[in-house]
Order: C-alpha cells, then sequence, then structure tokens
C-alpha cells in the first residue's frame, strides 16, 4: 500500500501517483493525474500590484496599430488646417531664433549688417527669399481672418469652408506676388 | 431597500458575522477596515491608481478658458490694423508702435506654441517632456520679449529692419 503524504507533496510524490499505482490501492482518475502533474511544473513568480501598469505599457508597445494618416485621403479642410499651423510655426520660429540670437550675439545680428547682407545677395535669391517669407506670412493672415469669421458664425457649413478655402488660396497668390514685388 | 428585504434575524446574524452588512449595503464604504485607498460599492470595490481609473479634467476656470479665447481672439485680430498702421505711418511714431506690434506678435507666437504643445505633448500623457516643454517655451518668450525689446531700443526695430531689407 502506496503511503501519500498530505500538505507539501515534491515532484517525486506525484510521479509515484501517476506511474506507481499498484492494485488494491484508490485509483485516481487520469485527468486528475494529468491536470495534478502540469500545475507542479509550473512556477510563479510574486508581483506587487503596480507591476501591472508596467506589464501593461510594455504589452501596449507591442501592439501593432492602424493606419491613420498614412490612408487618411487630404482634404482641402485638413490640408489648410495643419499648413496654417505649419507656416505660423515657420514664421514664430524665425521671430523667437532671431530674436534670442540678437539678445545674446547683439554685435553679430545687428540691423545694419542684415541688411548689408541682404543688399549683396544676387537678385533671384532676393526674390527667392522674398516669395519665402511673404507666402507664409500671407496665407497665414488670410486663413486667420477666416478662422475670425468662423469664431463669428459665419460661413460654417461645408459649401463656406470650401468656399472660403479656396478664396484664401487665391488671395494668398495674389498677395504673395504684390508682397515680392512691392 | 435590500435591507428591508431581509429578516431581520437573519440581518442580525450576517451584522454577527461581519461589520459590512450591518447598514445597508448600498452605501459606499471602505471595502476592509484595513485597506485604505478602495471604496466599496455594489458589485466590487473601486481601487484607485489601476489603468482602469477615468481621465482626469482640468478644474474648470473662466480664466484658461473663455477668457483665454477671448484674449487670444482679439490679440489676433488687432494684429491686422496693426500691422497695416506699422508700415504706413510716420518714421516718427516708429518706436511706439513696434513696440506694441512686437510685443503683439510674440504673445500671438506664444500662445500658438502653446496650443500646440498642449495638443502633442500633453502633461497628461507626457508628464516629464510636457512639462520640460512648457516651461522652456516661456523661459525662450521672455527671452525672446528682451531680445526684441533690446532689438527696438538699441538698434533700428522690427519695422525698419524689414522695409529695408526688403528694398535693399
Amino acid at each position: 500500500m502506496l503511503k501519500y503524504t498530505t500538505g507539501t507533496t515534491s515532484r517525486l510524490m506525484s510521479h509515484s501517483k501517476i506511474y506507481s499505482l499498484k492494485g488494491g490501492s484508490r485509483s485516481i482518475s487520469p485527468l486528475l493525474q494529468k491536470r495534478h502533474a502540469s500545475t507542479k511544473s509550473i512556477r510563479t513568480q510574486s508581483l506587487p500590484p503596480s507591476a501591472s501598469v508596467d506589464i501593461l505599457n510594455k504589452q501596449r508597445l507591442l501592439r501593432p496599430t492602424s493606419p491613420h494618416l498614412a490612408i487618411y485621403k487630404p482634404q482641402l479642410t485638413s490640408v489648410l488646417s495643419i499648413g496654417n499651423r505649419g507656416v505660423g510655426g515657420a514664421l514664430s520660429v524665425l521671430l523667437y531664433g532671431s530674436s534670442i540670437a540678437y539678445l545674446f550675439f547683439p554685435g553679430t545680428f545687428d540691423g545694419d549688417y542684415l541688411i548689408e547682407l541682404a543688399s549683396g545677395l544676387p537678385d533671384y535669391v532676393k526674390y527667392t527669399a522674398k516669395t519665402i517669407l511673404a507666402a507664409p506670412l500671407a496665407f497665414h493672415a488670410l486663413n486667420g481672418i477666416r478662422h475670425l469669421f468662423w469664431d463669428v458664425g459665419k460661413f460654417m457649413t461645408l459649401r463656406g469652408v470650401y468656399q472660403t478655402g479656396y478664396a484664401v488660396l487665391a488671395g494668398t497668390a495674389v498677395s504673395t506676388i504684390v508682397l515680392v514685388l512691392l | 431597500m435590500a435591507s428591508s428585504m431581509l429578516a431581520s434575524s437573519s440581518r442580525q446574524a450576517l451584522a454577527r458575522r461581519s461589520p459590512l452588512f450591518a447598514k445597508s449595503p448600498l452605501v459606499a464604504r471602505p471595502a476592509t477596515t484595513k485597506s485604505s485607498d478602495a471604496l466599496y460599492v455594489p458589485g466590487g470595490p473601486i481601487y484607485k491608481g489601476t489603468v482602469n481609473d477615468p481621465t482626469t479634467f482640468p478644474t474648470p476656470s473662466r480664466v484658461h478658458g473663455s477668457h483665454h479665447w477671448s484674449f487670444e481672439r482679439l490679440l489676433s485680430a488687432s494684429l491686422i490694423p496693426l500691422t497695416g498702421a506699422a508700415f504706413v505711418t510716420s518714421p516718427s511714431v516708429h518706436p511706439v508702435v513696434d513696440g506694441i506690434l512686437a510685443v503683439s506678435l510674440v504673445v500671438h507666437s506664444h500662445i500658438g506654441f502653446d496650443s500646440m504643445l498642449v495638443d502633442y505633448v500633453h502633461p497628461r500623457k507626457f508628464p516629464v517632456i510636457g512639462r520640460v516643454a512648457t516651461w522652456t517655451l516661456r523661459a525662450a518668450t521672455v527671452g525672446v520679449l528682451v531680445g526684441v525689446y533690446n532689438f527696438n531700443t538699441n538698434d533700428i526695430g522690427l519695422t525698419e529692419l524689414i522695409s529695408k531689407v526688403w528694398h535693399a
């Protein structure tokens, strides 16, 4: 007769439970034996409750995301909106950069030096530079006016948004030409 | 009320077994006497600090809400006549117009940059980078204001520079 010790059962014990059943001893069903044997081979690790957030974040980094910006059709609404933010940011970077440059290096970046520098450039460089400066400014100003119209409730329809959008683009082209030739 | 559905004797039996069932089970109270951060409501205790926490919202404030919005729109609207005035007025008025134009442009740029930071690196999702970027922007704006003041005072000024460089 096999002796089964209660309490802690070692691997050896479970092994004996499965394989050394003799006649006359109590038989354990095969299902129970398999389950009992497999749970004994699992090793567990104790983690604090705060580890759940770390595990979740690690998992989230591995998850794939659906495409969004890559597949959405570019439309006048979205392109003009992000374009307005982009040119506004670019112009502000220019303003911030030149002001901080003047703050730290007033000798090198003073007004006379910049005027001299500008006059010494060839004509085509001057026209290109003027276009690069005038077009964003004109677009941002005109789109800003379009935004202000929305803020008072005007042109808040799809038709109105598209009409004002095309008007802003046309106005930008005209204003850029006017400013460059000024 | 659930408590009225229980017979008084079984309620007493339950009350003896656990202090939770002494009162109505529909009132929120601590899950156990030891736990400090779990609220018990029917359905299970609510634990704070897990990934199931609802998103936080900033406290409503007119200063950061409607007043900020109105100020931003009024400033943007005022920039149009201001830039026009800067280039059509006589040079004798330039220092004053330059000063107002420069400050308005810098504040307008700061509000724009701040909106970009709030949209792309919100402190709720990016606690470190968001806050670092916000304070870096504020420091940069202060530097720009000082630089622009210096340029307008010690040098030719914003409108003069733009017109001279344009016609150089």
